[in-house]
């Protein structure tokens, strides 16, 4: 970092450094009338004061005037202080079964990267493909989806960057070669945002997604469910991603043997697989078995990842400084508070009379929420955390649904799915802004093929919930 | 009855000729420099040298009751004030060392010299700011911490609103800013100052903006003299125009008036001096006029021409030139060596309410949290971390 000073006259910086302060100023205002106005005709006191304060986390969490967890530390404490609650009722929402799922699959994901096992992964996947130009794109590709398969994206992100850019500055040598390494780092990027869609550990949002669809409507999705349901989005857009990347972007150079030497280099640097690795690989195998076979409800799958977790610290795998460096604790401040907040709107039926009065009027028909909530989710989530999207917009759909006829799994497939779908600004999701941040990428040049890719994407998911799945149950409409 | 002194006139005058000591004075009457810190009326600060050598002045204090009396010849005698030298120069910091080894205080600012190295020690010519060159150079090395213990000493027996840091002399790029630094951060960590740093020019501008980031309320970066109309040699020109360029840019990220530059009156022709000041000013710089005449009886005083009566018009000048431009003429409030811009008042018709309003209220107790608070939230809504 390095220091610049703001020689713009004081007023303007002064706006410019403050303007926080009246819109926090403005926030609590609002909070402070709304408390003391009646409720508007069929909402109760509780449920009124429960809507303004979930409005006012959205807004918080559109604006990120407060970090993301500190809104949601905000939204377990806000309700309690304006009556809505009992304080001891609102800390136990944060008990979710979600949080301590979510919990667990952070720390075995940090375990993975630590013990250099994932790198190890993906040294041996990225080999397969080092032999053409066109079957290295493949291969990161595959890579980044394979990983992001057990590991949150952006952490497949951040481990497969290093490697990519080794890769990168060998093959840079060339204008050619400068554009094959634009293509290696979008490859990672979209690799990873299309395998995070595949199961519910690719990014925390979908556990975050089935907590609130447990809570509000009492049914669940399993993990095995869940992949099913986003087997043919995954498969279809993997293809189109590599399809679309190596015709819009001419692939000039020849070889890649350059990358085979870097990728044996680095292989030979990680040596023997260790026995904790080789633990750790079993262990995330049977955990993964044990989500499949008994993962029937968050709550059980939130245990199998702590007992994982167990095991991986009484077998000495990780020590928990390398944990402790490596999981976003934030995230599970987040959803903490945002769980905690979808329950008050159930329970004080704020978020039905809201749905029911504000939205269903509007809507025709199950498929028409169906297109509001994945284009409106896809489009915030360019622009917001995709965690942040989920704990906006599934609250409201699944209060809608019912209303409309509509299956509320439907919301969480459709909403968590397209959360994942971002592609085209670094904000979106931390998987593209590090492949932003090699400094191959600009956004001019990658505006057409995101846009593309954001079009396909939307089809492929309405197609998949046209045709798939009802297949699998899952109905729109009667 | 002879008019009253005009005060701007008389502080130059016994800068230049030094006092005699009259009969039943204190002791000690000077400071471990050799001077003496007298008030003049409306609160006019000045540190004479006492002439011990023989040397005649016309000026003599003395002593009648409780008051002192500064004798004029030809003149009435003016009542001023004596300021004994501070008990705190005697004390010694945790680790041993003199306070008066590790500083100097000039009315409401400390004068530092970390590396030892005083320009003007090394010219030879006596320091006014830090006594003699000698024994500077003989003074044993200090930490920030010695300082900021030191600084606290002080500030126990008298208020202090600047503490300046002087880099001496540096040929590294960035000016002696980074030498600096740690003590900036020391100072800044346990005192309740406002700091100045006397640097050399920078080769670049990102070491301004560090410098004022850092925690620096003022700036000099000295030009002693400009000679405008001289024809140096190309490399002079040179280190001459990126001085001026570094104190440009300077007072675009400083507070209006704290970037300030020391010019030597008597060093080079009153004209040049005069054109020095306007070249300053037209960038946004305070000039610090510095009127140093070699002590009498030197070899050096034989041939210094400029007497105070000839030089009180540039004073005038400066004050003049401040107040049409509205720089403020504040950081430099009470500087007991030189005649300070807000000093030229007395030199000139311009009325100088608003300007005295203002230094009267940083004097207060609250206007000098005002002044401390405003600078720290200047900085705070200026500096901006930016990735590299």
């Amino acid at each position: 970092m390095q220091v610049k000073i703001d020689t713009r006259p004081l007023p303007i910086v002064i706006l410019a450094r403050w303007w926080r302060f009246p819109v926090f100023a403005l926030v609590n205002f609002a909070l402070y009338y709304f408390y003391h106005q009646p409720p508007p005709e069929g909402l109760s006191v509780a449920g009124f004061r429960a809507l303004t304060v979930f409005l006012a986390c959205v807004f918080l969490w559109m604006t990120q005037l407060l970090p993301l967890p500190v809104t949601g530390l905000f939204a377990l404490i806000a309700p309690s202080l304006l009556g809505v609650i009992p304080l001891k009722e609102a800390f136990s929402f944060f008990g979710a079964d979600a949080v301590f799922f979510i919990l667990g699959v952070f720390i075995l994901a940090a375990a993975l990267y630590k013990s250099g096992l994932s790198t190890r992964m993906a040294l041996h996947l990225l080999k397969r493909g080092s032999k053409s130009p066109r079957r290295l794109v493949f291969q990161v590709m595959l890579t980044a989806a394979l990983l992001s398969f057990i590991m949150s994206e952006h952490a497949v992100a951040a481990m497969m960057f290093p490697l990519v850019v080794i890769i990168s500055k060998r093959l840079s040598g060339t204008p050619e070669g400068a554009g094959y390494s634009r293509v290696l780092f979008l490859a990672m990027a979209w690799g990873c945002v299309i395998g995070g869609i595949a199961t519910m550990l690719g990014g925390a949002r979908v556990p975050l997604a089935v907590n609130f669809l447990q809570d509000m409507a009492g049914q669940t999705i399993t993990f095995t469910q869940w992949s099913m349901g986003m087997f043919p989005i995954v498969i279809t857009l993997f293809s189109f991603c590599y399809l679309l990347l190596t015709r819009y972007y001419p692939i000039r150079i020849l070889t890649v043997m350059e990358a085979d030497t870097v990728l044996d280099q680095q292989l030979r640097d990680c040596g023997r697989p260790l026995l904790e690795e080789r633990f750790l690989a079993l262990l995330l195998a049977c955990t993964i078995l044990g989500w499949i076979f008994w993962g029937g409800t968050t709550a059980i799958m939130a245990a199998i990842s702590i007992l994982s977790v167990i095991l991986l610290f009484m077998f000495r795998v990780v020590k928990w400084r390398q944990i402790q460096e490596n999981v976003e604790w934030g995230v599970i401040l987040m959803y903490g508070g945002a769980i905690a907040l979808s329950q008050i709107l159930t329970s004080t039926q704020a978020g039905n009379w809201f749905a029911e009065t504000h939205i269903v009027p509007y809507l025709s028909s199950p498929w028409a929420l169906v297109i509001i909530l994945s284009l409106m989710t896809m489009a915030l989530t360019e622009a917001l955390s995709n965690a942040a999207v989920v704990a906006i917009v599934v609250p409201i759909g699944l209060s809608i649904a019912n209303t409309v006829g509509l299956d509320p799994k439907v919301v969480v497939y459709a909403v968590a799915s397209a959360s994942s779908m971002n592609y085209v600004l670094p904000m979106s999701t931390p998987a593209v802004a590090i492949a932003y941040s090699s400094g191959y990428l600009k956004i001019r040049e990658v505006i057409v093929p995101a846009s593309i890719m954001w079009v396909v994407s939307w089809g492929t998911l309405m197609l998949t919930a046209k045709f798939w799945w009802p297949v699998l149950g899952v109905k729109i409409g009667p | 009855m002879a008019a009253d002194p005009n005060l701007a006139l008389l502080k130059l005058q016994l800068l230049f000729h030094g006092i005699r000591a009259g009969n039943d004075l204190p002791s000690p009457l000077t400071n471990p420099f050799g001077l003496i810190h007298l008030a003049l009326p409306e609160k006019v600060f000045v540190s004479v040298h006492l002439n011990t050598n023989g040397t005649e002045s016309p000026f003599m204090l003395r002593k009648e009751g409780d008051r002192f009396l500064l004798d004029i010849e030809g003149k009435q005698s003016v009542s001023v004030g004596w300021t004994p030298p501070l008990k705190s120069y005697q004390k010694r910091t945790s680790s041993g060392l003199l306070v008066s080894d590790i500083l100097t205080v000039h009315g409401d600012f400390i004068a530092v010299h970390p590396s030892h190295q005083c320009r003007f020690g090394r010219s030879g010519l006596s320091c006014r700011y830090c006594g003699s060159s000698k024994e500077l150079s003989d003074h044993p090395p200090f930490t920030p911490r010695d300082l900021v213990e030191a600084i606290h000493l002080v500030m126990e027996e008298k208020r202090c609103d600047v503490v300046s840091l002087s880099s001496g002399h540096v040929d590294t790029p960035d000016g002696g800013v980074e030498r600096l630094e740690k003590w900036v951060t020391e100072i800044r960590k346990h005192n309740n100052v406002l700091i100045s740093l006397d640097l050399v020019p920078p080769e670049t501008n990102d070491w301004i903006d560090k410098t004022y980031a850092m925690g620096v309320d003022a700036l000099y970066y000295d030009s002693d003299f400009f000679n405008p109309n001289d024809e140096s040699p190309r490399e002079f020109q040179k280190h001459k125009a990126r001085q001026l360029e570094a104190l440009a840019y300077a007072a675009k990220i400083f507070p209006t008036g704290a970037v300030l530059s020391h010019l030597v009156v008597g060093l080079e022709s009153l004209k040049d001096t005069f054109e020095s000041v306007d070249l300053l000013i037209d960038r946004g710089v305070v000039p610090v006029l510095a009127y140093f005449p070699p002590y009498g009886g030197s070899a050096l005083r034989m041939r210094w021409t400029a007497t105070p009566e000839q030089v009180t018009p540039i004073y005038a000048h400066l004050y003049e030139r401040l107040v049409r431009t509205r720089i403020n003429p504040h950081w430099v409030q009470q500087y007991d060596v030189v005649l300070t811009s807000l000093e030229g008042r007395f030199l000139s018709p311009e009325s100088p309410r608003y300007h005295l309003r203002l230094k009267n209220f940083y004097e207060t107790r609250t206007g000098r949290a005002v002044r401390f608070g405003l600078a720290s939230l200047r900085r705070h809504l200026r500096v901006r971390e930016v990735p590299a």
